[in-house]
């Protein structure tokens, strides 16, 4: 197998377009979790979520999220530094769950009402694998282009599948990501299953009453690592393993010991040839429900052991993001090996003492981390780790 | 070069087939599962029962779909517009993500290895197939469930004709073949219905529900190379067409310059019925069946652009082995419209039959 580079980084955050403003708002610990503005939330108990503030660009004949993912693919493939002719083989693969929904969503809603509604053009893209098409034609990539849906751990599965493409000689290289616009029915459905904190959510601490959710997109270029040094390419870090598992317990809860979590992570651990000890990070999918905060911590207890590890939850700044978490999330790991900082994690004022690790409250901290790790956990018992090796 | 990947067991449960599914599904799992849900959970123990494989085994799972469980998001969503936030069904939540098909099919069989949804119109089962296949060959799983599942609602298709999506004639049904290597194959004696030879998918230029101008494919050739054989040895050509002419013309220039100087007979074997994403498994495994000492081309092109091929051997390609030998002696290949599992099944003394499931016991 080859070993697979990161060479391109791509964000749209809640903090705005760009990895740059994405650094900023992780490292500075800012919690971008506000009024929900998008859509109409009269009548729910949570009212606020982590919106991509205004000027997402793009034509608006595009759905909100087909704008958010190419705004994020462009920019990983112009920080690789690769041209259009490089891109007729490279691979594109694309994690996402809810489409062009919020614009379907929205004509449903009129035409239930009894209001006359044209059909917007968007409505043909309100399927996930809409934005892999509009950045495959837009940006002219070629190889094989495909779009997973694993829930919440989409974004994630697109970074392993891609890499299994490139680590066993299919392409040279993949564009990978994941993303997700707020829709109503995710708002809804979350708000249902009263799983919503309605303050901003507070991962790890003794206190936490559940998520909130977000939106974005994220994207990396992941390349062969001959083929990226050949050509004088910056690489920010080596994707050395990754693992990916299925409950197979419940649709909507994790196992209870984690059992799914934990073979993700030895799995991961295992392709990429390294002892537990040796990882010192870990991006944790840390949503902020009791139970998934717990059932993590006790899985990342029996992988590594209690104490050394440090911790942190992207989702206190961002909410959880769905199909672009697991990107974005895993972006924030690739940034702290390459900037020898951790993110904090966001309002976590009482630490749960259920959760043995320091996880980093409020403040990011200086850190020079070899090993890290970014775990993604999805309804169904969708469960994926991606372990990164600092650059050498 | 990897492990050759065989094809021991397939599943196709079509949407009229509902006898077969009530017989496969449990009264606990048809009150709980959505009817794509239990289609799918169906399907999968029909092609594990025909493998004949114990499920308590690590099994992973790859599911082409192009529209998940819609029919259950539109329940979902027409809950709350009738009753506002107090009509909102916590269960049929979890259905409005199109990973809900493999999350219950993974509950029901146990497959606790790597699973994997892809959404792609037109040729979501050939694409979990051909991954499948990948996947097998290069080690990262031993054995698994690939195919598809479909259940598209009306005004989906509808509103998708009106925005231009094609006119494509769709049904409902879900369908897997297990995949596992050879060798495991052979060490657990099992029946080999054929093999994939070779898989590729790619993307040719086109825009987003386009249907693209080029008829150079790559996809072909790699699968053909990575089966090492020329398209001489193709016997039969299974397509994607159903009904919608712009893109089954541009299929056919694909193929016709593909496949050069020759034109093998092309078959679609969805027509006149319509195509589901687990139509993609019937086809790999009549391909299979019907390839005597050839070859079959599994192939699909979508608008948009995405195209998959696989080529398919039969049992007689397989090298002879004791688990082949009496089939290779055999006077014709295993039918698989009447395979083993379903015989079985309709040979068997069938459970009570079941209400047919409602969405309303969600309400």
């Amino acid at each position: 197998m080859r070993p697979v580079a990161v060479t391109g980084l791509g964000v749209v955050s809640p903090f705005g377009a760009g990895v740059k403003a994405y650094w900023e708002g992780i490292s500075g610990g800012v919690c971008a979790i506000r009024p929900i503005t998008l859509i109409d939330t009269e009548g729910f108990r949570c009212r606020i979520a982590a919106e991509v503030p205004d000027g997402v660009g793009g034509s608006t004949r595009r759905s909100r999220a087909d704008r958010l993912a190419l705004a994020a693919a462009r920019e990983a493939l112009d920080d690789a530094g690769i041209g259009r002719p490089d891109r007729t083989e490279a691979a594109l693969i694309v994690g996402a769950v809810g489409g062009g929904m919020l614009e379907a969503e929205a004509w449903y809603w009129q035409r239930a009402r009894g209001v006359p509604a044209p059909l917007p053009r968007a409505l043909a893209s309100s399927f996930p694998s809409a934005h892999a098409d509009v950045i495959g034609s837009v940006l002219g990539l070629g190889g094989p282009r495909e779009t997973v849906v694993t829930a919440c751990s989409s974004g994630a599965a697109s970074l392993a599948m891609a890499a299994d493409l490139v680590a066993d000689g299919v392409v040279p290289l993949a564009l990978a990501g994941g993303v997700d616009a707020l829709t109503r029915i995710c708002f809804m459905g979350f708000n249902a299953l009263k799983l919503l904190d309605p303050a901003p959510c507070r991962p790890f601490d003794r206190d936490r009453r559940g998520m909130s959710i977000g939106e974005g997109a994220a994207f990396m270029v992941l390349e062969d690592v001959v083929r990226a040094r050949a050509r004088a390419a910056p690489v920010y870090a080596e994707l050395a393993g990754h693992g990916m598992t299925s409950d197979a317990f419940h649709v909507t809860s994790p196992h209870p010991k984690g059992e799914g979590m934990v073979r993700a992570m030895r799995a991961a651990l295992r392709e990429a040839r390294v002892a537990a000890s040796a990882v010192g990070y870990a991006n944790a999918h840390g949503t902020a429900t009791p139970q998934n905060d717990r059932i993590e911590a006790l899985a990342m207890r029996e992988v590594f052991g209690e104490g050394r590890l440090l911790v942190s939850s992207t989702k206190s700044m961002i909410g959880h993001t769905m199909a672009a978490a697991g990107t974005l999330e895993a972006v924030a790991t690739v940034l702290t090996l390459v900037n020898e900082v951790i993110p904090p994690t966001a309002r976590l004022e009482t630490p749960d003492p259920e959760i043995p690790f320091d996880c980093v409250p409020r403040v990011a901290r200086e850190a020079a981390v070899e090993l890290a790790i970014s775990n993604s956990f999805g309804f169904g018992g969708q469960n994926v780790t991606l372990l990164f090796r600092r650059a050498a | 070069m990897g492990h050759r990947v065989v094809i021991t067991g397939i599943g196709v449960v079509d949407g009229h087939a509902s006898g077969v599914v009530s017989r496969l599904v449990d009264e606990s799992e048809a009150r709980r599962l959505s009817r794509m849900c239990q289609m799918t959970v169906a399907a999968g123990r029909l092609a594990l029962a025909d493998a004949g494989l114990d499920t308590r085994g690590e099994l992973a799972l790859l599911v082409g779909t192009e529209f998940g469980d819609m029919v259950s998001t539109i329940a979902f969503v027409d809950g709350y517009l009738r009753r506002g936030p107090t009509g909102l069904s916590p269960l049929l939540f979890p259905h409005t993500v199109m990973n809900t098909m493999a999350a219950a099919t993974a509950i029901a069989v146990s497959a606790r290895d790597l699973s994997l949804t892809l959404n792609v119109p037109t040729v979501a089962g050939e694409l979990a197939i051909a991954r499948a296949a990948m996947a097998v060959r290069t080690g990262r799983i031993g054995v698994c469930l690939a195919g598809g599942a479909d259940e598209p609602p009306a005004l989906v298709l509808d509103a998708l004709r009106e925005a231009g999506a094609g006119a494509e004639v769709r049904d409902e049904g879900a369908g897997f073949v297990v995949l596992e290597s050879l060798d495991a194959a052979r060490a657990r004696g099992a029946r080999i219905l054929g093999e994939i030879a070779g898989a590729a998918w790619r993307a040719l230029p086109a825009r987003p529900h386009g249907i693209g101008r080029a008829a150079r494919s790559r996809a072909i050739a790699v699968a053909l190379e990575e089966a090492g054989a020329g398209v001489a040895e193709i016997g039969c050509v299974y397509t994607s067409a159903n009904g919608d002419g712009p893109r089954e013309e541009w299929e056919r220039a694909l193929l016709d310059r593909a496949l050069a100087p020759h034109r093998p007979p092309q078959r679609a074997l969805c027509l006149p019925a319509g195509r589901h994403s687990g139509l993609a498994a019937r086809s790999v495994a009549t391909a299979a069946s019907e390839a005597g000492d050839r070859l079959g081309l599994v192939h699909a092109v979508a608008r948009g652009g995405n195209q998959v091929a696989i080529v398919v051997a039969g049992p007689r390609r397989v090298a002879p082995s004791r688990a082949v030998e009496a089939l290779a002696s055999a006077e014709a290949p295993p039918r698989l419209a009447r395979s083993r599992a379903i015989e079985g099944l309709a040979s068997a003394e069938a459970p009570p039959r079941l209400a047919p499931p409602s969405l309303a016991h969600w309400a």
